[in-house]
């Protein structure tokens, strides 16, 4: 299926992006602002922001995009994370099959095998899913959960058998590839609503919950502790492990902003001076500017900040709600 | 009372008798026999009449107006062609809507395919090749996108995955919409729909399995598709009061709960049986265009009330992604709650109710009363009682939604959901249960609810609204008498619906709010713990509405509030009913067996849960319905009820 020849892509070109694969920030959203006596929003699935701060849609228009995940050995393999499924491209974007069935649906994140690209998983809305065969099929990997859903999954990259997954039942750890899960003991069986890793020091871990903390772990997941205790008690809805210095980690949710720390956790800022509203989604560090940090608002849009939260940008999409903000090596190319 | 027979005084047993014999004077008295052949000529011409409708309201100098079912009727009936083919482009250029795209160009497709040209093919064939659509997240929505992707694929049997918007070859979008399909119709007949009898969402239903019955290829799933199209209208038929889907209802909007005939099952009912009023509506349309003939028994089950009759269904809740809660069970890998449906059905009125709880996110109906009315529209016929309730909590035990953002992403097409004037409600501080013409309701609300009070619908519509010291409170609407028993009194609050009418429906709400929102008033009762018994009769079983009003006044009535609300109450049957709240209710001493309630249990409709065969019955035919060998049989036998 070719997909959205669109001005705005063409655009892309005129601004000097080229067909390489490059690390560009994207998000998974939809533009609910607008949206008035209707269910469906004016806008929706993965927008890519440009070198020149525009932002030009990615991929197939779908109402309800949650994530993406490109495979870290091939570029050209990328898949998204959808209401209607998986869809997935084996060229870059220039055609997209959705590649789940009718039992697979509102999927939340994909993590791939950097090892064996065949190898594929994800979170869902009705539970944990694995594809053996780069995604041609797929099957449920539940047993052991005490709660199907799932937004977020990682992959310990360095033993790809091993994933860690937030579900609404706590966070979940599996050694086999998902053929069995064990809830991780030292965080509460809590909705776990975002787990990310560090880069440079993949020990780190962060994992936000749903009114109950968010956890740090710093011995690749097995010890977790309580951090950022100033807002335990709101809903977390992101956090972010700067990939150049795990000690700087940024959480953030409803009502509380954005929390930024620069000592591995001890202690915690208030960075919600600047935010265009208190309630914030999705959170990203840049790793092309050490130091920047993306935030998303509810439908207020972007900011990013080059001084660890202390004052803030427009880094624009107004009026988006995001399901996922991060960088990925996609390839945006004229049609 | 006219009635010879003191209801209080005689066994419950034996009344349940009297009963069923049915009233003396009914509203509605029985007409000549209904026989196959001048209902299915009579139906000919409703279709005919629905069509002419639809190519009347055709403005063929007006390319900015009408959708695609007008289009489909117009490429059906080769007129207005030249509108058609400028609209249908129109309508194609940036698809939006999804599966409601989806399902009615199947309609033009298949409806209009003798005059749809080449160019018209192509323009149909590119929008399917790039609009991506949206599957949705409910039943309904899943249903039309499946039907429609199976049916497109049928057209272009053979194509590439490169010429459809997923990817997928012609071959691979009918299997896996085919196994979804058959799936679907499984679940439903062995445990009921989860989106189960909705005045407004009977369309889609009726919509995609009219489409797959009438032009699907494969044969299989074509005499499915009619067979559970048939229990679907078999299922309102049984539940149907002069056209009026009344009772209970997983889904219903608010401009259906203050006129329930304005609903698109009314449509229906007056299409396929000839009740009420012609209106336009999509899947009436078609219906029409299609050429399905419905059997006649359905005719015959959805307008004889000539004997009085309790109808239970067992349903079951939308699927549960979060919050499931421990009472829930697991089917097909999803988590859900059986839903025990319960109707009585009479000449002058029906009264339906559901156990209470979250059943359904945001739109449900516990309870309702329509009485009958020979011609509905314009009329408030209706009665019901609700807790206003919302919360997150509802919100993401059935959608996807974060917990900050559901409730507020809900109301933006829902403005109602979280208004304290609501109509409709799930709750989980309710319980409901029924016994013929009576319900009890009873609520312990926790400190901290957002909304602490019940609201009771008073219609404008209602006659003789008489508030007795004794704290009933009494109204008629048509031929009905109702008693209403607030535990704790509240007070009368004059309402304007107009803006919740306005936004509360959708964006095809479009007029009429102000005509249809005012003039009604709310009982509104505040307590943590309250309840309320609604009593029901038909007035021919009184010599006066004074009489009845006496009647329920000596019923013997007990109930307390602290520690949780109980209530013991005689129905005007003599049946004493029981409850207190998060107890099984108690019938005659008896506890209401939930644990045997049957998939469908009365005398037009029967199943068991569990075993996907289905039976209709009406006098001495019936016809058996077998979801497992794919087999419909008919019978009629003499020694039939």
């Amino acid at each position: 299926m070719k997909r959205f020849a669109s001005l705005l892509a063409t655009a892309t070109l005129a601004v000097g992006l080229t067909a390489e694969p490059t690390s560009v920030l994207f998000t998974a959203a939809a533009f609910t602002k607008a949206q008035r006596n209707s269910s469906i929003p004016t806008d929706a699935g993965i927008f890519v922001r440009l070198p020149d701060d525009g932002w030009v849609p990615y991929g197939p228009k779908i109402q309800q995009v949650s994530s993406a995940a490109v495979d870290p050995a091939d570029a050209s393999r990328v898949f998204l994370a959808c209401g209607n499924g998986i869809v997935r491209s084996t060229d870059g974007g220039d055609s997209w099959r959705l590649v789940t069935g009718w039992r697979e649906s509102d999927v939340t994140a994909l993590v791939i095998d950097p090892t064996d690209g065949q190898k594929v998983y994800a979170s869902s809305g009705w539970g944990l899913l694995r594809s053996l065969d780069g995604g041609d099929s797929w099957t449920s990997i539940d047993d052991g959960l005490s709660e199907r859903f799932s937004r977020t999954i990682v992959m310990d990259e360095a033993n790809p058998a091993r994933l860690l997954a937030g579900t609404a039942g706590g966070l979940f750890v599996t050694t086999d590839r998902g053929d069995w899960w064990h809830q991780v003991k030292g965080v509460p069986s809590a909705h776990v609503l975002r787990l990310r890793r560090g880069v440079d020091q993949p020990n780190t871990w962060l994992a936000v919950t749903e009114g109950q903390g968010a956890w740090l772990s710093t011995d690749d997941g097995n010890a977790w502790k309580l951090t950022a205790p100033e807002v335990a008690s709101a809903n977390l809805y992101a956090c972010a492990i700067d990939p150049h210095d795990a000690n700087h980690l940024a959480v953030g949710g409803w009502g509380v902003g954005v929390w930024t720390s620069t000592d591995g956790g001890a202690s915690w800022q208030n960075r919600a001076d600047g935010l265009p509203s208190p309630n914030v989604l999705t959170l990203t560090y840049d790793p092309h500017h050490p130091g920047r940090v993306w935030a998303a608002s509810f439908e207020e849009g972007l900011v990013f900040s080059d001084n660890d939260g202390a004052t803030w940008q427009d880094g624009g999409l107004d009026g988006s709600l995001t399901n996922d903000l991060g960088f990925l090596p996609l390839t945006v190319t004229p049609r | 009372m006219k009635s010879p027979f003191s209801f209080r005084l005689v066994p419950g047993l034996l009344i349940v008798g009297l009963l069923a014999a049915g009233p003396l004077f009914a509203a509605t008295p029985p007409t000549a026999p209904l026989t196959d052949g001048p209902l299915a000529a009579a139906f000919q011409e409703r279709r005919q009449e629905l069509i002419a409708a639809y190519l009347e309201r055709t403005d063929p100098a007006n390319l900015e107006r009408g959708g695609l079912h007008d289009v489909a009727v117009n490429f059906a009936q080769g007129t207005n062609l030249a509108w058609a083919r400028g609209r249908l482009r129109a309508l194609t250029e940036s698809p939006r809507g999804a599966m409601f795209w989806m399902y009615p160009m199947v309609l033009v497709m298949q409806a209009g395919r003798d005059n749809l040209a080449p160019e018209d093919w192509a323009v149909i064939r590119e929008a399917w090749k790039t609009y991506f659509p949206y599957r949705g997240d409910t039943e309904n929505h899943w249903l039309m996108y499946y039907a429609s992707i199976y049916l497109a694929a049928e057209v272009w049997p053979d194509l590439p995955g490169s010429e459809w918007y997923n990817g997928k070859t012609s071959a691979e979008n009918r299997a896996e919409a085919k196994a979804y399909l058959l799936e679907s119709i499984r679940i439903t007949t062995a445990y009921g729909r989860g989106e189960y009898d909705s005045p407004n969402y009977i369309d889609p239903f009726v919509s995609a399995l009219t489409l797959l019955a009438v032009w699907c290829e494969d044969k299989e799933l074509r005499h499915r598709a009619e067979m559970m199209l048939e229990i679907d209208l078999a299922d309102f038929a049984v539940e149907n009061i002069g056209g009026v889907y009344g009772g209970a209802h997983s889904r219903i909007y608010p401009k259906h709960t203050i006129q329930p005939a304005l609903a698109a099952s009314s449509a229906l009912a007056w299409l396929l049986w000839g009740q009420g009023e012609m209106q336009l509506n999509g899947s009436a349309l078609i219906v029409a265009l299609s050429g399905y003939a419905p059997p006649t028994i359905l005719q015959r089950i959805a307008t004889d009330r000539s004997e009085s009759y309790v109808h239970r269904e067992l349903k079951r809740t939308r699927w549960r992604m979060r919050h499931a809660g421990p009472e829930s069970i697991e089917l097909a890998g999803h988590r859900t709650k059986e839903v025990y449906k319960y109707s009585y059905m009479t000449a002058d009125y029906m009264v339906g109710s559901t156990q209470g709880g979250l059943l359904q996110p945001i739109q449900q109906q516990t309870w309702s009363l329509n009485w009958h009315e020979e011609k509905p529209l314009g009329i408030a016929s209706t009665f019901f009682a609700l807790h206003p309730y919302y919360s997150p909590l509802e919100g993401t035990m059935f959608f996807g939604a974060e917990w900050d953002t559901v409730v507020d992403l809900i109301a933006r097409s829902k403005v109602d959901y979280n208004s304290p004037d609501k109509l409709m409600s799930g709750s989980p501080h309710e319980q409901v249960f029924q016994h013929e013409s009576t319900v009890i309701g009873l609520y312990d609300i926790p400190a901290g609810t957002t909304f602490p009070h019940l609201n009771t619908f008073f219609s404008r519509d209602l006659v003789n609204r008489t508030e007795d010291p004794s704290g009933w409170i009494f109204a008629q609407g048509g031929t009905t008498y109702i008693a209403y028993r607030p535990f704790v009194a509240g007070e009368w609050r004059p309402t304007d619906w107009t803006g919740l009418l306005a936004g509360g429906a959708g964006a095809w709400i479009s007029s009429g709010h102000h005509e249809w929102g005012t003039g009604h008033q709310v009982y509104v009762s505040e307590s943590p713990t309250n309840g309320y018994i609604a009593q029901f009769a038909a007035e021919h079983e009184f010599e006066s509405f004074a009489a009845f009003m006496a009647a329920v006044k000596a019923l013997p009535l007990t109930f307390s509030l602290q520690p949780t609300v109980a209530v013991s109450f005689t129905t005007l049957a003599g049946t004493t009913l029981e409850g207190t709240y998060g107890q099984t209710p108690r019938i005659n001493g008896e506890p209401i067996d939930y644990d045997a309630w049957p998939l469908y249990e009365g005398p037009f409709l029967k199943g068991v849960r569990g075993e996907n065969v289905l039976e209709l019955q009406h006098g001495q035919e019936t016809r058996r319905l077998d979801f497992k060998s794919n087999q419909l049989t008919t019978s009629v036998s003499p020694t039939a009820r």
